[in-house]
This record gives C-alpha cells, structure tokens and sequence, in this order.
C-alpha cells in the first residue's frame, strides 16, 4: 500500500510540473507584444468603484499580454499612495483634485488645469500620470428623499438652518480631510450634532442612511445607489469639492520599460470610462452584488477591448 | 557607512523618535469625548454589560444542567457551536436587525454602535462561562452531595449551598476567561460607528497614523491585562476560604475548563 501510495505521489508531481511546464509554454507562445519586463502590480484603495476600474485596467494590460498583477483593498489614500511611491504597488487609480490637494497642491472645479497641475507636480519625480478618464467621482452629501422633502434642502448649504441637530455619517478618515468634515465645517458652516464614522461610501452608510440611523452621508457622486434608493445628492453650491477625475497614476520605471504603447492603452481605455458607465457598474456592484472582475470583464468586451 | 540607510542607529533613534511621539500621544490625547479616558469608559461599557447579561443566563443554566447531570452534554455541545462563530461575522449578522429595532422600538435611539457590539460580544461570553459552570457543578465530589442530602436539604438547597460555592474558583475562571476575550475584541465595535479603544486602531488606520494605532493596541492590551488581574483578584471574595488557591487545599481546587 505504502509503496504504490508513494509511486501515485510521484506520478502527481511529475504531472503536475508538466502542466506547469506547458502552462508556462503557453504563455510564452500567446505573449504577442511585451513579454518580458517588470510585473505592473495594479493596487487600489477599499470601495467597490476602486476594485472595478482597478480590474479594467489590469484585464486590458493583460489582454495585451503585459505581466500584470493585482494588490487590492489596501485602504485609504494614506495607505496606498505611501505603497506607490515606495515601489509595493505600480500603477493606482486615482482621483485628480483629491490627489492633488492631497499632494500638496491646489485643485479647482476645471478637470484640465486640475490635470495639468497634478502632472506639473510629478514631473521629475518617480510617478507620472496617464490621461485623465472623462468620468468624474467626488465625495458626495446625501440625504434621504423623505428628508430633502421634509426640510426643503436641495442643497448643502441649505443644511446650515439645522446646524447642531443632524447626525452625519462617513469614512473613519473624514473628520481629517479638506473635502469632507473640515471643508463643510469651514467653508459651509456646517455644525453636525455628531459625526458618525462608517464605511467608505460603502453598504455601511448606505445602510445608516436607510434605515434614519444617520440624516446625512458622504457616499460618491457617482454611485449608482443614490439613483436607485431615491436618495437626494446636494449640490455642491460652494464649490467645496474639486474637479475629481479619474487618472491612472503609475510608476515612471514602468513606462520607462514599456514605452508609449502602454500609456496610449491606458489612455484608449480611460477615454471610454464615463461618469454614466461609472454609476452604472457601481450600482451594478453594490446592490446586483456582482463581482468587480465580471463586471470589468463585460465592459472591457462591451466596449471592444 | 553613510549609505546604510537602516543601519543600527538609523533604527535606534526611529525608534526613539516613535516612542517620544507615543508619549506625547498619551500626554495630549486623554481627555474630552474622544479622549482615552472616555474611550476606555465606553470599552468597559459595553465589556461589562456583554459579560453581565451573559453570565446572568449561563451560570443559572449551566449550574442546573450541572446539577440534574441530565441532557447537559447536549447543551454543552450546543452552546460551545457559539464559539466556533466569529465575532466580526456577528457584528454583520446583528446589523440590519438592530437598525430594524432602532426604528421600530421607540426606546432605542441607535441600531449602529452599542447594540451590534453587545450581541457579538454576548455571543462570545456565553460559552466559556456556560461550560465552566456546567462543568464545575458536575465535577462537585458526589460523597459531599450525598452528605448533604442526608441531612435533610433541599435539592434547590444542595445547589445554592454546596454545589455552587464549591464550583466557585471553576465558575469564576469562566467568566475570567470570557471577561478577558470581551475586553479583548470590543475593539471590533468601531468598525460599526460605537466608540471604545478600537476607535483609536480603526481611525488612525484610515489616516495612516502608526502612534495613534499602537497607542489604540498598547491601551487594549493593557485593558485585558487588568481584567485578567482583577478577577483573579476577585476569588478573594467570590470563593470560600478553603477552596481559594492556596497551597493547603490545593487538593481540593476543580479543574477548570479552559
């Protein structure tokens, strides 16, 4: 029994290596373009729009046969952006105007001096920017249709008449960031009853929302569930929050290996990205519950990827 | 030498450099709602009151099914699938239904914070101090049994007056045990908007700030180190003289189940 088990255990081995070995072969052959050069480790922050346009651009990078990997759900802007620089990741999705005040700079509402300034920023430095996707996502103030129509808001600032009494609900990084608690404090004169630290516009907040645990939230303006639970985003009517596009932002040795044909992909991808589409397979994430990589899968082959 | 960025002394003095910060972490940050002063009242809290409803259900259980020595591998078989659940998939099962009850019954203000917290950390109480009292009960020499029921007690009286006390270093251990898991994971709580320590883990976290997690860890720590000490303190007066653990009756201390 013993002696047959062993010879069984060898025979998986050895088959298994020839698969591997073959598997291996197979790549090599169908590795059209690029082949041979670094891995590009496609990262991503913790909210859903973030895993699914993380894996569009890693599944089109892929289909044109460069190694690719992927490192996401890694956390906040203060998690990854430290992983890019210091080479744990490679290429990031992120957010122009948030990076950018971020960085250090000043961000404004036109998306192309936003762009300019952010690319200005990196230039000798080890990261460089991809074009900006038409599809923008900035942080978003919600309520309830039932409370905009009760109180009579349809705007942010048109919170300030119940300063002291409502209850606010966001990330857990919110009460530090310009563009959440300190700008609608500073610039809106907003003053909450209490901030209520959730999820990043994620199920958590929309939960909270729902179900009058909180009155108002920071969900993305491009989330599709704001449509579809009849939830009622603010205008911004101070200008709080900046031009917000999505940019893929990667590490310089990478185009330096590649070359211009992996920006002009990046580039051909991004420039099909839309704020509808965005809305579309966000809400297509959190309510449908499906999978960032199906999704990003059928909207690369819709769009002729 | 000089391209030897983590060299030796490179590290020592980060090192140095991160503790002076923690430090003054601890000098800036105790005081006001968010506090560790008032963070560390909320943690105790929700531990206290997690552990208290727990222990008000299981010991008179499991001292009864300790007792009738009837059905009681069942209950225990059953009670100890409790821990087998995780304590983050309870906060997520408890969620929705205490948001439903937050806006159904009119004396609960909140579905988010306390309440999902209690009911893992309920659930996570349980089944230590359920078996140890159970076990405790049943493991009571029968001869001492037998003698007390030959002098005329009562049976609710053997339980009240003999059996019990005599488990008692093994019934305190579970609810040591329980205590110290209680205080050990109601961090979980902040991810669901309640305060405690965890908020200090989860919050810098998100901002990325290292002294303010290890302060949050350094501060748990020491919050289920104290727990630990203070209910084995606490034999002093829960247990009868004879059975405390002293060298001389060393013989006569159960084995708790641990």
């Amino acid at each position: 029994m013993r002696r047959s088990f062993r010879i069984r255990t060898v025979g998986a081995t050895v088959l298994a290596l020839a698969l591997v070995a073959s598997a291996c072969g197979d790549d090599d052959a169908s590795g059209d373009v690029p082949a041979d050069g670094p891995t590009i480790n496609v990262g991503s922050t913790n909210f859903g729009e973030q895993l699914i346009v993380g894996e569009i651009y890693a599944q089109a990078m892929e289909a044109a046969g460069y190694p690719v990997e992927t490192s996401f759900n890694l956390g906040s802007r203060e998690v990854v952006n430290p992983a890019l620089k210091s080479g744990e990741i490679d290429l990031l999705v992120e957010y122009t105007g948030t990076l950018l005040t971020f960085e250090g700079g000043t961000s404004t509402t036109d998306s192309q001096e936003t762009y300019d300034a952010l690319a200005d920023l990196y230039s000798g430095t080890g990261l460089t920017v991809a074009n900006y996707t038409p599809a923008q996502d900035k942080n978003g103030i919600v309520v309830t249709g039932a409370f905009a129509d009760d109180n009579g808001v349809s705007s942010t600032s048109d919170l300030a008449a119940m300063n002291g009494t409502l209850v606010f609900g966001g990330p857990p990084e919110c009460p530090n960031r310009e563009f959440c608690l300190i700008g609608l404090t500073d610039v809106y004169g907003l003053d909450f009853a209490e901030f209520k630290p959730l999820d990043v516009g994620g199920p958590l907040t929309v939960a909270a929302l729902e179900g009058g645990e909180i009155d108002v939230a920071l969900l993305f303006s491009s989330d599709g569930v704001i449509a579809a639970k009849g939830f009622v985003l603010l205008e911004d009517d101070q200008s709080l929050q900046p031009a917000d596009n999505l940019v893929p932002v990667l590490r310089r040795e990478i185009v330096e290996a590649y070359g211009q044909d992996l920006i002009d992909l990046l580039d051909s991808v991004s420039a099909k990205i839309t704020t509808a589409e965005l809305s579309e397979l966000n809400k297509r994430f959190s309510l449908d519950a499906e999978d960032a990589d199906v999704l990003a899968k059928d909207w690369l082959a819709d769009n002729g990827f | 030498m000089g391209a030897d960025p983590l060299g030796a002394q490179s590290i020592g003095s980060r090192l140095m450099e991160f503790l002076g910060d923690l430090a003054k972490w601890f000098v800036e940050n105790w005081d006001g709602s968010g506090g560790y002063l008032q963070r560390t009242w909320e943690h105790l809290q929700v531990s206290g009151a997690s552990l208290i409803a727990a222990a008000v259900i299981a010991v008179p259980l499991g001292a009864w099914f300790g007792h009738t020595g009837r059905g009681g591998f069942v209950v225990v078989s059953l009670v100890n699938v409790g821990r087998a659940l995780p304590s983050f998939g309870i906060v997520a099962l408890a969620l929705p239904l205490t948001i439903w009850l937050a806006k159904t019954v009119p004396f609960i203000s909140s579905g988010l914070g306390f309440l999902p917290t209690f009911a893992a950390l309920f659930a996570l109480a349980l089944p230590p101090i359920f078996t140890n009292t159970y076990a405790g009960v049943q493991g009571v020499d029968p001869e001492i049994v037998e003698a007390a029921r030959g002098m005329g007690i009562t049976e609710t009286q053997v339980l009240r007056e003999v059996e019990i006390p005599m488990a008692s270093p093994v019934i305190l251990t579970g609810l040591r045990l329980s205590a110290v898991a209680v205080v050990a994971t109601a961090p979980l709580g902040a991810l669901v908007a309640y305060g405690g320590l965890g908020r200090f883990i989860i919050d810098g976290f998100a901002i990325q700030d290292d002294v303010q997690i290890v302060a949050g860890a350094l501060l748990v720590a020491l919050l289920s180190v104290l727990t630990e000490v203070a209910f084995t303190w606490s034999e002093r007066w829960f247990v009868p003289s004879p059975l405390r653990r002293t060298a001389e009756s060393k013989d006569l201390v159960l084995r708790p189940v641990v």
